[in-house]
């Protein structure tokens, strides 16, 4: 209820502001018919509509809506002003005026002095609308004056217009969402091509930029504001397809400077902190301690929304093309053939896709560790091949492929594969797997391929085989927030896989409470969080669970986990019953489990600060994080707790 | 008055988490359904200014729900909550009639926008 209030305080406080600025902008265009006191009305129009459809004021909604309605053709510039429109529109707004100040007295019904006002502003736009010739460019002052209007080329055709959109960078399900923008613009007028062509939206590739040819006869603005409607659009630029096919020159050609990159650090280094700043300043704005200052609220949502609009330029700012790394390896890659006296082909794919400056640098070593690894061990001599009917010229593959939230970046080469019975005699000699068991999975044998001192190569070559190769690898995919995959199929070859988030810098997280602690689980594991019923717990095999929509998922009792040093044997789990309030249901490489947790703190953006790739350290966790009240937060590694 | 609104999920924690963002910014609960069948027979008692959607729900999911509630009413105005992963299931969803989604976990400005996107359609 306090909310309630709260929000019908602010509604008060904003829409009289915003009255005022509509006052002022109307006595301005009496004077003189300058444009941008137009959109200055419109806005407030639209705003007030949208606030009072939020909280329910129906009188208010229709006739700030009817009065953004009669005022869209003066603002797109399709209609001239006049003395008679202006006259109308201050009548309109002491309606709205008289509407905004009833909600204070409680009332909610569309009187008939309200009524008529909205028929009033539907009449005049009906008979506005077909008198007018439609012409979009033309500005509002240059038809007031009296100046002839220029004659539109094709005034009576309407126009064909190409539209661009960018989606913003944490738009989830951006295929969809395309889908939506597209709806919008379809009732605008007929669509021609499209570009990337739809199906492909659903692609895991689609990053969210497409473009639509339009043929409709309304105003740039009334596309633009069509497309933005359907939300989470960055950006929309429109403009006219020539018939000779060139595109009108615009400000939207892309212009580069350089710029250094400790510049760019700093900025995402301060992007960061504002981030952090941010969610306090909401915090203590909306906590119960704070007398509420609806003006200040507000100005704080504003700052909030600015700070995501900066963190997304300053983090598509620092994305750099793979092929900056990928470019390094060819020649690397020869030499060490040579020396090796290997006849190895290599191909990059991929090499536009782009990733954050700071991840790019950081996965140069471990790419060059595994394409060392897969010269050293993976290819088999040219006698072997040719035994084995496989061309005589082995080929490795690096590959960046874009999937979803993440890039992943795969060393595939046709080789040997790995050598399943000598990596589990080994790990049976080390002690780091039961004795019971006899076989490895992909999951298991990249566990143990990646154990420090553990290597299977009888001699150690001057160019891997000490047996830190995985290990450093998988050390620092981890330290970034990524995962590692490994396949391999004997006598066929082996593929490593690096899964790594696209920008490091800020993630999304679910805080929550284990202990006295707090830790922030990446939003991007997490499918849900529920409630813990400690009864509904159940025993399948080793492993304790709970059934969540018909599946079983493995408990984790986090406590316990992080009590741990490090990771037990394989295929061990405790029997006794796990106790908890909470459990966030997370998911890695395919797999599930449900976390076991005190409380669930919140949800926020945090800004990652990977450790550094120090051995043996905190298995559980990638990163730490500084809360908003400036406490310290561990990042909890999923992929290695399920 | 202010707007009305369905919820529609499996999950007791989901309902009351949509239920307490939709209720702080003054939006009314009218119901709850935990089924795509209650969630179709609680729509034509309430006639709700907007309904929140789970994809995934026992005895009848949510996107048959949007089907036979768009069929009752073509003007409804339906909100699919999903998951992540669950994109082609969102498709269908918004061709079924679903006017907007969010996507799990929610976060409430995300959730207010979708809801006023919707609202002001």
């Amino acid at each position: 209820m306090r909310d309630t209030a709260r929000y019908a305080e602010l509604f008060r406080t904003e829409s009289r502001e915003l009255l005022a600025e509509m006052d002022g902008a109307l006595l301005a265009l009496e004077r003189a018919p300058v444009r941008a006191h137009v959109t200055t009305l419109f806005r407030g129009m639209h705003t007030i509509k949208g606030m009072a459809a939020a909280m329910g004021y129906d009188p208010v909604e229709r006739v700030a809506n009817a009065l953004e309605s009669r005022c869209e053709p003066l603002r797109a510039g399709e209609e001239p002003l006049n003395a008679a429109v202006i006259s109308l529109l201050f009548d309109g707004t002491d309606v709205l005026r008289q509407c905004i100040e009833a909600v204070e007295s409680g009332a909610t019904e569309i009187t008939a002095h309200v009524h008529r006002m909205i028929e009033r502003l539907a009449v005049s736009l009906d008979g506005q609308a077909p008198a007018a010739p439609v012409v979009s460019e033309v500005p509002v002052a240059a038809s007031l004056l009296g100046l002839p209007l220029p004659a539109a080329p094709d005034a009576a055709s309407p126009d064909e217009r190409e539209v661009a959109v960018r989606l913003t960078a944490d738009c989830p399900l951006k295929g969809v969402r395309a889908m939506l923008v597209l709806a919008k613009l379809q009732r605008l007028g007929s669509i021609g091509t499209v570009t990337p062509p739809q199906p492909s939206w659903q692609d895991d590739g689609f990053e969210g930029a497409f473009t639509v040819t339009i043929t409709s006869s309304t105003s740039e603005a009334q596309l633009e504001a069509a497309a933005r409607s359907a939300g989470d659009v960055a950006r929309v630029a429109v403009s006219a397809v020539l018939a000779s096919g060139q595109r009108r020159l615009s400000a939207a050609v892309t212009r580069t400077v350089r710029i250094d990159a400790r510049r760019l650090d700093a900025l995402l280094e301060l992007a960061g902190e504002l981030v952090i700043t941010r969610d306090r300043l909401l915090r203590t704005v909306e906590g119960p301690d704070y007398a509420v200052d609806s003006a200040l609220v507000r100005v704080a949502h504003d700052t909030a929304r600015l700070v995501r609009a900066l963190q997304d330029e300053v983090l598509q700012a620092r994305m750099l093309p793979v092929a900056q790394v990928f470019d390094r390896f060819p020649r690397l890659v020869r030499d060490i053939a040579r020396e090796l006296g290997k006849n190895v082909e290599f191909l990059t794919e991929g090499r536009e896709i782009e990733l954050d400056r700071s991840l790019l640098e950081a996965i140069g070593d471990p790419i060059m560790h595994l394409l060392r690894n897969a010269l050293d061990h993976g290819f088999e001599d040219a006698a072997t091949r040719r035994q084995t009917g496989k061309p005589v010229m082995g080929q490795l593959i690096l590959r960046a492929v874009r999937d979803r939230a993440s890039v992943v970046i795969q060393v595939q080469d046709d080789g040997r594969g790995i050598d399943r019975a000598a990596v589990l005699r080994k790990a049976h000699e080390h002690g780091l797997v039961t004795p019971t068991v006899h076989e490895l999975t992909d999951a298991h044998l990249l566990e143990v391929v990646s154990h420090p001192g553990l290597s299977t190569t009888r001699e150690v070559t001057s160019i891997s085989g000490r047996g830190v190769g995985v290990d450093v690898v998988n050390t620092r995919v981890r330290a970034l927030g990524g995962v590692i995959e490994l396949e391999t199929i004997a006598g066929e070859g082996t593929v490593f896989t690096m899964r790594l988030p696209v920008t490091l810098a800020i993630a999304r997280a679910l805080l929550v409470q284990v202990g006295d602690e707090t830790y922030a689980i990446p939003a991007v594991h997490v499918i849900e969080a529920v409630d813990f019923d400690a009864h509904a717990q159940r025993l399948v095999g080793e492993r304790r669970g709970i059934t969540v929509r018909d599946e079983f998922v493995p408990l984790v009792p986090l406590s316990m986990r992080f009590r741990e040093g490090r990771r037990r044997s394989l295929g061990e789990e405790s029997l006794e019953p796990f106790f908890g309030e909470y459990v966030a249901i997370v998911e890695s490489s395919g797999r599930r489990a449900a976390l076991l947790v005190d409380a669930l703190v919140a949800q926020q953006d945090i800004v990652v600060k990977p450790f550094d790739s120090v051995r043996g350290a905190a298995p559980w966790f990638s990163g730490a994080t500084v809360l908003g009240d400036g406490s310290p937060a561990l990042i909890v590694d999923v992929s290695s707790v399920v | 008055m202010s707007r009305t609104v369905l919820i529609c999920d499996d999950a007791i924690f989901m309902r009351t988490m949509v239920g307490d963002i939709l209720q702080q910014a003054g939006f009314e609960i009218v119901g709850e359904a935990e089924t795509g069948v209650q969630a179709v027979e609680k729509y034509k008692h309430l006639r709700p200014d907007l309904v929140t959607m789970d994809i995934v729900m026992p005895d009848m999911g949510g996107i048959d729900a949007v089907r036979e509630i768009t069929a009752h009413d073509p003007a409804a105005r339906i909100l699919m909550c999903s998951a992540m992963g669950q994109q082609a299931l969102v498709v269908e969803a918004i061709q079924a009639g679903a006017k907007d989604f969010v996507v799990k976990p929610f976060q409430p400005s995300r959730v207010l926008e979708a809801v006023n996107r919707v609202l002001a359609a």
